[in-house]
């Protein structure tokens, strides 16, 4: 059993390390994702935040803004997840090579990290641009963390859903919806707490278990959609 | 025959449609250790789709494919990571060099980390070129890498020999012929080249 756990952790960190590799040599993903989350945040700033007109209820709006601004970053990029694959026809190496449960929990965990990458740029630049004042960091810290781990699942999920389609983007969009509306309603109302100093734990248990739930679905669905 | 073996292979009535086109009809073989299964037949008979189908790549409409090794029956899933597998469509990340796919795929498939080098020389494919900028020969060498990292003991290829030269094509025959002693092999579109060990011979034209 601990030799199972061994070998699968292996290859998830393999495909890991590999998608940093070639992330780092092309720099697709974020260039894509953060050239969009710059521009937005400047077309932002000028039209509500601390450049241009102040909203008069930053505590509502701004929080929403910031969750629309990562799902649209998050939305340029991580549906290549696996449409690179298919696209490239590296994809039958991979699926001749990886245990479907290790290559999801392995393009996961990048999609994860360049969701955290992302959010490590954006949100201090919102949160000065847009002057937004947090009272409770911790609450916003862990929105931002199983927020952004719920985007990366429910997208990297959607993306696999896709890969092999037509349409792909078209249909990430759509089938992105159902999946990430429970989230960034969570998201978002966690984050309000946040600006609010609010501890939100009711939320809070919810995302959590919005994460657990997409993780457990991805991992049951996932040898389905990417091997016939 | 299956528990004797180190390794049996055998499908029984295949049928794969494409929309309304039937590319395979009741298609049926076997093979064993030391045995190549040579597919022939007309362009568009089916060659690849067969393959496909045997390396658990396309699922047949109907029909049934065995595998064994060593008396043991695997699942379509654990063959599909048992077998090697060489074919035209087959690609690597062109961001990587040669050396690094292998070894990514060999940390994937638990090969000792000499395994991929030890290919790369057999082949005489220079392993710091990057993926795009390998020549289509070169892509062909990296397949065969490929497909006996793992050591498997099943290999299925599809135009094996297209673009080689004749070092390639000598190294690459070598390859199989090792491989032959204690696995087998189903090889679809071989060219002109003289294949050894061919025991069974599956036309898709009939």
């Amino acid at each position: 059993m601990s030799q199972d756990i061994s070998i699968w952790t292996t290859e998830a960190l393999a495909v890991f390390a590999k998608e940093w590799r070639c992330e780092l040599r092309t720099g697709y993903a974020l260039n894509t994702l953060g050239l969009f989350a710059i521009t937005t945040l400047v077309v932002m700033s000028i039209s509500l935040g601390h450049l241009g007109i102040a909203s008069t209820e930053p505590t509502t709006v701004l929080p929403v803004l910031l969750w629309i601004l990562l799902l649209f970053a998050v939305s340029a990029g991580l549906p290549r997840a696996f449409v690179f694959e298919e696209e490239s026809q590296t994809a039958i190496a991979l699926r001749l090579s990886a245990r479907p449960s290790s290559l999801f929990c392995g393009k996961l965990a990048y999609s994860f990290s360049v969701v955290l990458a992302l959010e490590i740029i954006v949100t201090p630049l919102f949160l000065t641009l847009m002057h937004l004042k947090i009272e409770t960091m911790p609450v916003l810290l862990f929105a931002l963390v199983a927020g952004g781990y719920g985007l990366a699942a429910g997208g990297t999920l959607v993306a696999a859903i896709i890969a092999q389609a037509r349409s792909s983007t078209t249909l990430f969009s759509v089938l992105a919806l159902p999946v990430l509306l429970p989230l960034l309603v969570l998201a978002i109302e966690i984050t309000r707490s946040a600006v609010a100093g609010d501890p939100a734990p009711i939320a809070s248990r919810q995302l959590l278990l919005y994460d657990g739930s997409v993780t457990i679905a991805g991992l049951l669905l996932f040898p389905a959609v990417w091997n016939p | 025959m299956a528990l004797q073996s180190p390794v049996s292979l055998s499908f029984q009535g295949l049928y794969r449609n494409f929309g309304r086109l039937a590319v395979l009809r009741d298609i049926s073989g076997s093979v064993s250790a030391g045995e190549i299964l040579l597919v022939t037949g007309a362009n568009g008979s089916g060659k690849s789709t067969l393959l496909k189908c045997l390396a658990g790549l396309l699922a047949p409409d109907l029909g049934s494919i065995k595998y064994w090794e060593v008396g043991q029956e695997f699942t379509t899933a654990e063959r599909r990571l048992r077998l090697g597998y060489a074919a035209p469509d087959l690609s690597f990340y062109d961001e990587l060099t040669a050396e690094e796919n292998l070894d990514f795929f060999a940390r994937m498939r638990r090969c000792p980390t000499q395994r991929p080098r030890e290919l790369l020389d057999r082949v005489d494919l220079p392993g710091g070129r990057m993926g795009h900028a390998l020549s289509s020969g070169m892509r062909q060498r990296l397949r065969w890498c490929w497909a006996l990292l793992h050591r498997p003991r099943l290999l299925l290829l599809d135009e094996p020999f297209q673009n080689l030269d004749e070092p390639g094509c000598r190294a690459a025959t070598q390859l199989l012929e090792e491989h032959l002693a204690n696995g087998a092999a189903v090889v679809a579109n071989p060219g002109a080249l003289d294949l050894p060990y061919v025991t069974r011979h599956l036309n898709l034209d009939n």
